[in-house]
């Protein structure tokens, strides 16, 4: 199986200069559901922007679908992220763009698609995740499950080899979280070469996902339990 | 801190806030270059958005302003001109006053006034509620993305109002000169041609570019630099404002004293 991301001897600071990750060796594999734990400000939000290229380690190398990120310039890294379905916990959403368009935008920007047929294929993904409302409304007053459901949609438009999901059940009800971690489990079984990697304050949050690994963030380091 | 390091500190701020403004005008013109074929789409979509609500939207309020100020010129014109060599001066007066000055600056203070403050405000609340962030780790630069449409959609509105505003401004003098005064259309567009040099209308041309660029800058600038806080967006939007309507009246100090002087 093909490493999708690696971290060889990651070191990271906080601003503050507290250490969070103390020489970190961690390889996630095509195929693999990995959940990372770990308490509030214990590294789970750092550990998702190395891998997106947002924060740089200090030292070490963090090397994702085959590519040193350390060596990217910004430009290179934005290629490199759009390859990354990235489900933030706050599931933020374009405010002036509608929820169609909303899916819309990666395909718009990066499939260099027209707008005819963008529109066509975020009602599909729209559908693909049970998303019930008008999706010509604007999101701001949306419910935050239903913008988490159309953050989903959006982090799929490109068919990403990873799945990145930070803290998903945060503000939902069991169902609702139960649901989404379906579809995305789901999406990520489709198809062989894909991974998905989860992050949760407690792995009873996410037990729906049935992680085929669990890393713990404990002592500056990182501790694999079993996973299903 | 004494008083030299507080001038010193407040002057290098103020030079560092020019030298962002001017780097973001740069950046734009580049990201318009070389990076259009990125994002075309959305991208254009986004242009025309900022051509139709800052250029098209405009104009009933350009046409009011720009119809009033040619009948204050053309009567304020007639009633000193006989005094001072004739009506056949109206033309170079229109054209001192219009195409030089009033309606560049005109166009732009209208546009900073309607478009300017909307730019500021909607990039603030996108910073603040973390939708550049969004963009980000969806890969999409929030300069070629946000910035270099409104900037370019601002210069292009503003050269087009500026022409606007002086045609209708012509127009609007002539209803007195013509329909008051008895002066004829011939005689009267005959004097404004005579008296419009290239060099009017390429001075025209040239600062109505420059300061739809500036004022894009300055308020994506001020709305980018939005913090935490939804109370800094009027605060960014006041400053927005001000900053343009400064660049404005120093850059078309500048043009002026370069070209007439």
């Amino acid at each position: 199986m093909a490493f999708l991301i690696e971290f060889r001897d990651v070191t990271c600071f906080t601003e503050g200069g507290r250490v969070v990750f103390d020489r970190i060796n961690l390889n996630l594999s095509e195929g693999e559901r990995t959940l990372v734990t770990g308490p509030i400000a214990s590294g789970k939000s750092l550990f998702i922007k190395l891998i997106l290229g947002m924060e740089r380690p200090a030292t070490g190398s963090i090397t994702v679908l085959g590519t040193d990120t350390s060596a990217l310039t910004l430009n290179e890294l934005r290629g490199l992220r759009k390859k990354i379905g990235f489900i933030v916990e706050d599931n933020i959403l374009i405010s002036n763009l509608k929820v169609i368009e909303n899916v819309a935008l990666p395909l718009l920007y990066h499939a260099g698609l027209s707008y005819n047929e963008s529109i066509r294929r975020a009602a599909t993904l729209l559908t693909s995740v049970c998303y019930k409302g008008n999706p010509w409304e604007m999101p701001g007053p949306l419910p935050l499950y239903v913008k988490k459901t159309v953050a989903v949609a959006r982090s799929l438009a490109l068919d990403p080899r990873i799945i990145v999901c930070e803290n998903l059940s945060e503000g939902l009800m069991p169902s609702e979280n139960a649901f989404l971690s379906d579809v995305i489990v789901g999406y990520q079984e489709a198809q062989a070469g894909r991974m998905a990697v989860f992050t949760a304050a407690a792995g009873a949050d996410v037990s729906r996902i049935k992680p085929t690994r669990v890393v713990r963030i404990a002592d500056n380091g990182l501790v694999e339990t079993a996973g299903a | 801190m004494n008083a030299f390091e507080k001038i010193g500190s407040f002057a290098s701020a103020r030079l560092r806030t020019k030298y962002e403004i001017l780097a973001i005008t740069a950046s734009v013109l580049k990201s318009g270059a070389l990076h259009l074929r990125r994002g075309r789409a959305v991208t254009a979509n986004i242009l025309f958005r900022q051509l139709y609500f800052t250029g098209f939207e405009a104009v009933p309020i350009i046409s009011w302003i720009a119809l009033i100020l040619g009948l204050v010129i053309v009567t304020q014109t007639l009633s000193i001109l006989p005094r001072f060599g004739g009506e056949a001066m109206i033309g170079d007066i229109l054209v001192w006053v219009v195409v030089r000055e009033a309606g560049p600056v005109f166009a732009a203070v209208i546009v900073i006034a309607r478009s300017g403050t909307a730019i500021a405000s909607e990039l603030g609340s996108m910073k603040i509620n973390r939708e550049l962030t969004a963009l980000e780790i969806m890969g999409i630069d929030a300069m070629d993305y946000l910035v270099m449409p409104r900037v370019i959609g601002t210069a292009l509105s503003v050269i087009i109002l500026t022409f606007y505003f002086e045609t209708v401004s012509i127009l609007g003098g002539y209803l007195l000169a013509g329909f008051g005064k008895s002066v004829p259309f011939s005689a009267y567009t005959a004097s404004i041609l005579e008296a419009m040099t290239f060099l009017d209308v390429a001075v025209s041309l040239l600062k109505s570019a420059v300061f739809g660029l500036i004022i894009g800058s300055v308020c994506s600038y001020h709305g980018l630099m939005a913090g935490q806080s939804i109370t800094q967006i009027p605060q960014k939007t006041t400053k927005a404002v001000i900053g343009s309507l400064l660049s404005v009246f120093v850059i078309d100090g500048a043009i002026t004293f370069i070209f007439y002087m």
